[in-house]
Parts: structure tokens; C-alpha cells; sequence
């Protein structure tokens, strides 16, 4: 801190944290605010070259401009943007939880359920933790191994230091500064997130996931994040962690921008599962998300896939623009509300070039209070010759006051395109409740199994235990929505 | 937007009007002045632009003019209008004309229509009465000294368990013209109402329909729309089920000609339980045309056991044309059925070779794919003198297109 200016050290004061189920825990941060100056004291602090520092400042200039969207179908109370902190020191250990017996048992219990090792608990919950952690090796080793391959994995300060001119290359090159109300207030604030590079040729030799990223752990509200895969490559990229995270904030605001060149291939899935507020709607994250996938390259492929059980408000829509002949963009998605849990989510699939194919694979399940929409575009642009979308969203009800619905939105403007757009609206039938039943198996598990057999087209697109995870994830999620 | 000319042919209009009736027009048209002609901001507008509208001068039609006898149908009864004028030599039901109450509120364009309305069909039937023809309620808009505006309002009320089968066209000759028409539809219980909405503007004019039904118990309303023209065409259909047992069955057949825009938008809210909606709406969308498709079907907190099923099928045959779809679901009951479907593609090439292989010249498989195509629709059409006039219209009459084949084998 000595080092730090003093208009910083005058916008800095000690803050006492209240919200979530851990008490008192004290944190550095700035005073709740956004003006220029905080937008030059984030960059100033984080020791950003002066282009960034530009970036951001365009950013914020755009955003005082925009306005909040209202079109999506969600109800939440105006957000005071000046009553949000936007620069938290990251936390020093002392300031967890000293160990999982201060942790809700409310949340202990789910992570049981989830069958969540004990030391990856504590990780979760935010325990403070000895250096000595399994995936602080792990970590290490990944590390190596990715370095060996010229795979670039590092959180995006960092890439800002080691690597300029590959972020200044290709970051806000998927998702201009000022493309949106959320990813402009992101791109003036955002604190850190991670940064991907898989080189020409090369085959990421592993998964990659930020939960084995251990300096991921606090990114905060505006994370960005981007990916770049060259001619031929391939990543699969994994975010989230199927287990309720320990989180303060309430609105989130991220970034996450793919660029995918010729040949290359990036798979993105995330499980997404933020405190979703409790039983009557109170507590729980904004998460408000801009991703999109660039598909710059001939034949490139990106495909995004999602599971949605937390959050009190989603509004997300993962998207591709197809630019490069033959590439090939997915989206497969699992969105689940619960309660009073509100999701308006879906993607955009926008055909610029030649030969290009999209999948749209939706499944929404809505239970309790919980209001579910499917929002999509599908875009057929002049030259988009012979594009193919098939699109199919299902949505399941479970119980009388919830809400599903399906925005969908198909603008074609070329005569070879062929495209198809399905949706159902089911609820559980009764007989095949029934046949559960009469085999012996409880409701709550009968229910369970269909909706994990509902959910089957998606999860198969997850890798192997992040699917297996996030069945049980479901199973957790609608637990008391029967009966 | 000045909109100063609409101004000044308010004032002129409101003072011919009764003094009782100028305050309530007034406020009908402040509201319109306040919100200006709709532009694509606005989310229901998303794909037609009206702002244009706002800087041109229309003024409330005076003249009449011809009628094109062609389009009056034998055996069926007639309610004629030109220019928003009732025709008394062609209509043979003048009695089923009169003003209507302006009950319909809604958008910008509404209060517009409510602002200037004159009178138009008014039909009234009591319980079991029947209509025992068709009726024809056909506007014509033909060419004046100046771009002329005309607005109407029609009510349609069939009492318990009455019947009718009423259709509306709309003709267009020449000249810049802006026209809207909103028709109130209230349908007691067991009421039955077929309602054809058959539209060929000119490529001048701006055509602004709005249909709002309300159903009650059992009653059913079955529609067929077809719309061939090549002006700036708008038309929402809103429809309430609000009591059990009501059905609604929309059918629509789109093929704007070159330079055409067609923008459909349906609404149906489903407010009782038990009710049924179907949607079947197909486009054949070529040159330089333009066709919008949204469809909104809204469950209702209670509405269980409701059964809808809404289906959007577009042909896109050119380069230049433009096709939009939107099939909606708002749904808040979990006893439900609700399934809708959108496609857009062209014409299988597997099916053209096959009816080429079978000698039939190409020209002549393409349109006998369309007409294929087209008849899920037009084929709903009960009045076949209407039908076949259509389909010929339409290139999808099948004898025109084997005499075209002859022709071609000939040379």
C-alpha cells in the first residue's frame, strides 16, 4: 500500500462485508462509485500500458451514454451502479472463513450431497488454505506440461505484462467496448479473468478449466475472458464448478470473447451455479454475460455449452458469428429456476459465410416460482450461401406458478438457407411418474431421472464428470419442487 | 417527426363532426400525436418502419370512385366501400353498415384509426340467428386529387350459439393512400365466425389492419388470411380465449408481389383453461420482397389444460427478399400442450426432379411445388369463386400452369 499514490490511498477505506452466509469479514476496497477516476486508479493499479487504459476509458464514455436494457424478461429492482464497489484488494486468506465449521451448513450439506471432497470444500467455501492444497500442485504441474505444448494459460493481468500484443490483438475485436450496456460497464472495469492462446497446430494436451486456476478464485464481478485458438488448434475450455460458490457480489457482469481461425476448434462449457438467492427471491447474482465466439477461420468450429442452476437473474446469450466458410458454431444448454429464479437466456447464431451450420439445443426447466425464456437469433446473411440451422427447444414445467418461455427469433435474407426451429412445452406425465412409482422408486428420484433423461441431449456434450456432476447438480437444484 | 399535416387534417375532420363526439376524438389523437408513428425501436415493430408515414401529407378521403365490379362476389351478400365511403349501389346489406363505438385501445396506430374513424360493417346477431350467405365487405381504394387516408372501424357480435361467415377485402388501385382498419370481434357462448381477410394493395399504399376478438365459452373462430399485394401491409390479430371450451384457428397464406412487405403478427392469450388455438401460416417470398411472421400464443396463470400448436412455414425464392420469423410462447401454466415450429427453406430439388422426370417442364413442376405448398391454406377458403380467383392471382391456379406447359411443348 505504500506504494500506492495518494488520491488511491483516498479512495481506498476499509468496507465491512455482510452478505452471503459468512459474517463479518473485512476487505480492502475502493469507496462504492464509478467515475473516470475510478476507471484510471483500476488501470493505474493493475499497471496497465496506456492503449488499455484507453480501452477502458472509451468503454466507460459509451456506457454513460447507454442505457440499462429492459427488454428482457426478467423483473429486478434498478440497479444503483454508484452503490457498487468496482476494485477489491484480492483477499488474503485471513479474511475467509478459518474453517468449514464457520461455514452455512446449509451450503455443507448440498456440497455433501454433491459428494465434493473435503479439501475442495474448503476451497469453495473460501476457506483459508495452506499452500500445501492439492491443486496448488496440480496447478503447478498443469502448468508445465501446457508450457511444453506453447499453450498460454494465465489469468489476463498477467497476459496484459507477458503477452501485449496478443491481447491488444484480439481483445474487443469479438465484443467492441461498446457493444452492450453490461460488457461496456465490463470493459471499463473489469479486474482480471483469463487469458487462453493455443498456437498453430496445437492441441491442447488437456482440459482446461479455471477451477484449477488457484489466483482464479476471487476475478470478482467483471471478469473477462479470452480465448484465441490459431489455424488448427484445439482447447476445451471449462468454467464454473458445479458446487454453490461463495459469493458476494451481486451483480455480475463478464466478458468472455473465442476467436477461432481456420481449422481451429474451442469448446466451452461452463456450469454455471451462483448463489440463487433463497426460497422468497432475496439474496442471489445478477449474472448479467456477454459471450460470443468469433468464428474468423474456414471450417472453425466453436461450441458452447451450458448448465444454468444458480443465479437469482441470468441474462446470457452465448453466441457465434460465422464468418469463415464451413465453420460450424453449436449451443447446447441446460437452464434450470427453481424458487424465484429468473433466466432469459439463449444464443445468437449470426451466417456470414459460405457453407455454415448451426445447432441450437435448449432444454429449460422451470419449477417452483421460477421463470425460464429462451431467447435466440438466427441470422442468414446475404452471403451466407447454403447455411443449415436446426434449432430445438424443449421446456419442462414443474408446477403450476412457474413460467416458461420462447423467444425466437429467425431473419434470413438468402435463398439457399434452410432452416428449422422446434420447441415443445411439456410437463412431467403423470404415467410416467406412475411407472416409476410402481417400480418403488420415490417421486423426488422419479423426477429427478426425467429430468436428467430431458437434460441427456445436452449433458452428453459436457465432458464426462462435469456431466455425471452436473446430474446430481440438477437432482440437488430441484430438491422440494415435488410433493 | 412533424406530423403537422395529420394535424391540420384532424382539425378539418373534427369539425365536422358532432360537438359531442370532439372531445373524445381529441383524445384519441393526442395520444397518437404523443407517440408518434411506431419505428423499429419499438419491440412489435422490430421489422416495419411507419416513421416514414410521419412526414407525409394525407388527407381524409372525399371522393369515391369506381368499383371493379369483377371483385363483387355472386352469392354472397355486400357491404361496399371506396375510399371509406359506403358504395349504396353495390352494397346489398347497407343495413349491416354503421358507426361503432371505439372500444379497441392499443398502440399509436390504433389511436390514429380511433382519432379519424368513420363507419363500417356493424353485425349484430342474436342467439341461433344464422347468416345464410357470406358476406363480403369489400374496400376499395382508387386514386384522388391527393394521397388520401382513410380509417374504419367494424364490429362483429354474434350472440349464443349464432353464426356467420363474414370477408374482408381489401383492393387497391393507383395512388399514395394510408389506411387502417380495426375490427372488434365479441363472440358469446357457442358463437361460430368464420372471418376471411383477403388483401392486393397497390405498391403505394399502406394498409394497417388490426383484428380483436374475444371469445367466450365454446365458441370458435376460424380464419383464413391471404395476402398478395405489393404495398406496406401490417396486420395484427389479437385474440382472447377467455372463457373454456373457446377454439380459435388462424390460417394464413402470404406472397407479397415484387416490392411487397407483409408483416403478421398474431397475439392469442390464453385466459380460461380448456381452450384450443391453432396457427398454420405459410409464405412464398420472392423479388424483392419482404415478409415478417410473429406469432405470440400467452398461457395464463390457470389456463390449464390448454392445447396450442402454432406452425410458420416460409418458401425464400430470391436473392433480394427477406424473410422474418418470430413464433412466441409466454407460458405460466404447467398443464399444458403448447408446441410451435418455424421453417424456412425452398423448393426440393429431389421433388422438381422428379415431376421433370416425368415431363413435366421445369416451370411447370416449380409452380405445381407452390401450388402444393400453397393449397394447405388456400384450400381453407370455403368460397371457391374466391379461391380460384386467388390462386389464379397467385400463379397457383393448376389449370394455368398445365396450359402453360402445353404452350411450351407446342413451340
Amino acid at each position: 500500500m505504500a506504494t500506492q499514490p495518494q488520491d488511491i490511498q483516498e479512495l481506498m477505506r476499509r468496507r465491512e462485508y455482510s452478505a452471503g452466509f459468512i459474517t463479518s469479514i473485512e476487505s480492502e476496497t475502493i469507496a462504492p462509485g464509478l467515475s473516470e477516476d475510478v476507471v484510471r486508479m483500476i488501470s493505474a493499479r493493475k499497471q496497465e500500458p496506456e492503449w488499455l487504459l484507453d480501452f477502458r476509458l472509451k468503454a466507460y464514455r459509451r456506457w454513460l451514454k447507454m442505457e440499462q436494457p429492459k427488454w428482457a424478461h426478467v423483473h429486478y429492482p434498478q440497479i444503483d451502479y454508484q452503490a457498487i464497489s468496482y476494485y477489491s484488494q484480492p483477499k488474503s486468506h485471513k479474511d475467509g472463513p478459518k474453517s468449514l465449521d464457520e461455514v452455512d451448513p446449509k451450503l455443507l450439506e448440498t456440497y455433501k450431497k454433491l459428494g465434493i471432497p473435503l479439501k475442495e470444500q474448503e476451497m469453495l467455501a473460501g476457506v483459508a488454505m495452506d499452500v500445501v492444497f492439492d491443486s496448488v500442485s496440480v496447478a503447478t504441474t498443469f502448468r508445465k506440461k501446457l508450457g511444453e505444448a506453447g499453450v498460454i494459460f494465465c489469468s489476463i493481468s498477467e497476459a496484459v505484462r507477458e503477452y501485449p500484443e496478443l491481447v491488444r490483438k484480439y481483445m474487443g475485436s469479438v465484443v467492441p467496448f461498446g457493444d452492450n450496456f453490461y460488457a461496456a460497464l465490463n470493459s471499463a472495469v473489469f479486474t482480471d479473468g483469463s487469458f487462453v492462446f493455443i498456437p498453430k497446430g496445437v492441441r491442447c494436451p488437456m482440459e482446461l478449466s479455471t477451477y484449477f486456476r488457484i489466483n482464479e478464485r476471487n476475478t470478482g464481478q467483471f471478469e473477462r475472458t479470452l480465448i484465441v485458438a490459431e489455424e488448427g488448434a484445439y482447447v476445451s475450455y471449462l468454467e464454473g464448478c458445479t458446487a454453490p460458490q461463495r459469493d458476494e457480489n451481486q451483480l455480475h457482469a463478464a466478458v468472455v470473447e473465442l476467436v477461432a481461425l481456420d481449422d481451429a476448434q474451442i469448446k466451452y462449457s461452463t456450469v454455471q451455479n451462483w448463489y440463487p438467492g433463497d426460497e422468497e427471491g432475496r439474496g442471489g447474482i445478477y449474472n448479467f454475460v456477454t459471450k460470443r465466439a468469433d468464428c474468423r477461420g474456414r471450417r472453425s468450429k466453436v461450441s458452447w455449452t451450458q448448465v444454468e442452476t444458480g443465479s437469482a437473474i441470468t441474462w446470457k446469450y452465448p453466441s457465434c458469428i460465422l464468418r469463415g466458410d464451413d465453420s460450424v458454431g453449436e449451443f447446447y444448454s441446460v437452464a434450470l429456476t427453481h424458487h424465484r429464479q429468473q433466466a432469459d437466456t439463449g444464443t445468437k447464431m449470426i451466417h456470414v459465410g459460405k457453407n455454415t451450420r448451426s445447432t441450437i439445443v435448449s432444454k429449460g426447466i422451470s419449477a417452483g416460482h421460477g421463470q425460464q425464456s429462451y431467447r435466440g437469433l438466427v441470422r442468414v446473411l446475404e452471403s451466407a450461401e447454403n447455411a443449415r440451422n436446426h434449432t430445438q427447444c424443449d421446456s419442462l414445467l414443474i408446477g403450476d406458478q412457474c413460467g416458461a418461455h420462447t423467444f425466437p427469433y429467425t431473419e434470413v435474407r438468402n435463398p439457399s438457407a434452410r432452416l428449422e426451429h422446434e420447441a415443445t412445452t411439456s410437463k412431467i406425465a403423470e404415467d410416467q411418474l406412475y411407472y416409476c412409482r410402481a417400480r418403488g422408486i420415490s417421486e423426488e428420484e422419479a423426477v429427478s431421472m426425467i429430468v436428467n433423461g430431458f437434460c441427456k441431449e445436452v449433458f452428453k456434450e459436457l465432458p464426462m464428470e462435469f456431466a455425471v456432476e452436473a446430474g446430481k447438480l440438477l437432482a440437488v437444484s430441484l430438491e422440494g419442487s415435488v410433493g | 417527426m412533424s406530423l403537422a399535416a395529420y394535424t391540420e387534417g384532424f382539425e378539418q375532420f373534427a369539425a365536422g363532426l358532432p360537438a359531442g363526439q370532439r372531445s373524445a376524438r381529441r383524445e384519441h389523437y393526442e395520444r397518437f400525436l404523443k407517440a408518434g408513428f411506431p419505428t423499429p425501436k419499438i419491440e412489435e415493430w422490430h421489422y416495419t418502419d411507419l416513421a416514414p408515414l410521419g412526414e407525409r401529407r394525407f388527407s381524409p378521403a372525399a371522393e369515391g370512385g369506381a368499383v371493379p365490379t369483377a371483385a363483387l362476389l355472386a352469392g354472397a351478400d355486400r357491404l361496399v366501400y371506396v375510399n371509406g365511403k359506403l358504395d349504396q349501389a353495390h352494397s346489398t346489406a347497407a343495413a349491416r353498415h354503421g358507426e361503432n363505438p371505439l372500444l379497441t385501445d392499443g398502440d399509436s396506430v390504433t389511436a390514429l384509426n380511433a382519432a379519424f374513424a368513420t363507419g363500417g360493417l356493424s353485425l349484430r346477431l342474436s342467439r341461433n340467428e344464422r347468416l345464410p350467405r357470406p358476406l363480403q365487405v369489400l374496400t376499395v381504394g382508387v386514386a384522388g386529387n391527393a394521397p388520401a387516408m382513410v380509417h374504419q372501424r367494424h364490429r362483429i357480435e354474434l350472440g349464443e350459439n349464432a353464426e356467420a361467415t363474414v370477408l374482408f377485402q381489401f383492393l387497391g388501385q393507383g395512388a399514395e393512400r394510408l389506411t387502417s382498419h380495426v375490427v372488434e370481434v365479441e363472440l358469446a357462448p357457442g358463437a361460430r365466425l368464420t372471418l376471411y381477410r383477403v388483401q392486393d394493395e397497390h405498391a403505394d399504399a399502406t394498409l394497417l389492419t388490426r383484428i380483436d376478438a374475444t371469445l367466450r365459452r365454446d365458441s370458435r373462430l376460424e380464419t383464413v388470411a391471404v395476402d398478395c399485394g405489393a404495398g406496406l401491409v401490417r396486420h395484427d390479430f389479437n385474440v382472447a380465449l377467455a372463457e373454456p371450451g373457446a377454439e380459435v384457428a388462424l390460417a394464413g397464406l402470404y406472397q407479397p408481389a415484387p416490392g411487397g412487405h407483409v408483416d403478421n403478427q398474431t397475439r392469442i392469450v390464453h385466459a380460461a383453461p380448456h381452450c384450443r388455438s391453432r396457427e398454420q401460416f405459410k409464405g412464398i417470398i420472392d423479388a424483392k420482397a419482404k415478409a415478417i411472421f410473429v406469432g405470440k400464443v400467452i398461457v395464463q396463470p390457470g389456463a390449464q389444460k390448454t392445447d396450442s400448436e402454432q406452425r410458420v412455414a416460409n418458401l425464400l425464392l430470391s436473392r433480394k427478399a427477406e424473410v422474418n420469423a418470430k413464433p412466441e410462447l409466454e407460458i405460466y401454466a404447467d398443464d399444458v400442450k403448447c408446441a410451435h415450429g418455424a421453417t424456412v427453406g425452398q423448393l426440393d430439388d429431389k421433388a422438381l426432379e422428379y415431376l421433370r422426370s416425368r415431363g413435366i417442364a421445369a416451370d411447370a413442376a416449380r409452380a405445381l411445388l407452390l401450388r402444393a405448398f400453397g393449397a394447405e391454406v388456400l384450400d381453407q377458403l370455403a368460397i371457391p369463386a374466391l379461391r380460384d380467383r386467388l390462386a389464379v392471382r397467385m400463379g397457383l391456379a393448376v389449370e394455368d400452369i398445365f396450359e402453360e406447359t402445353v404452350g411450351e411443348t407446342a413451340e
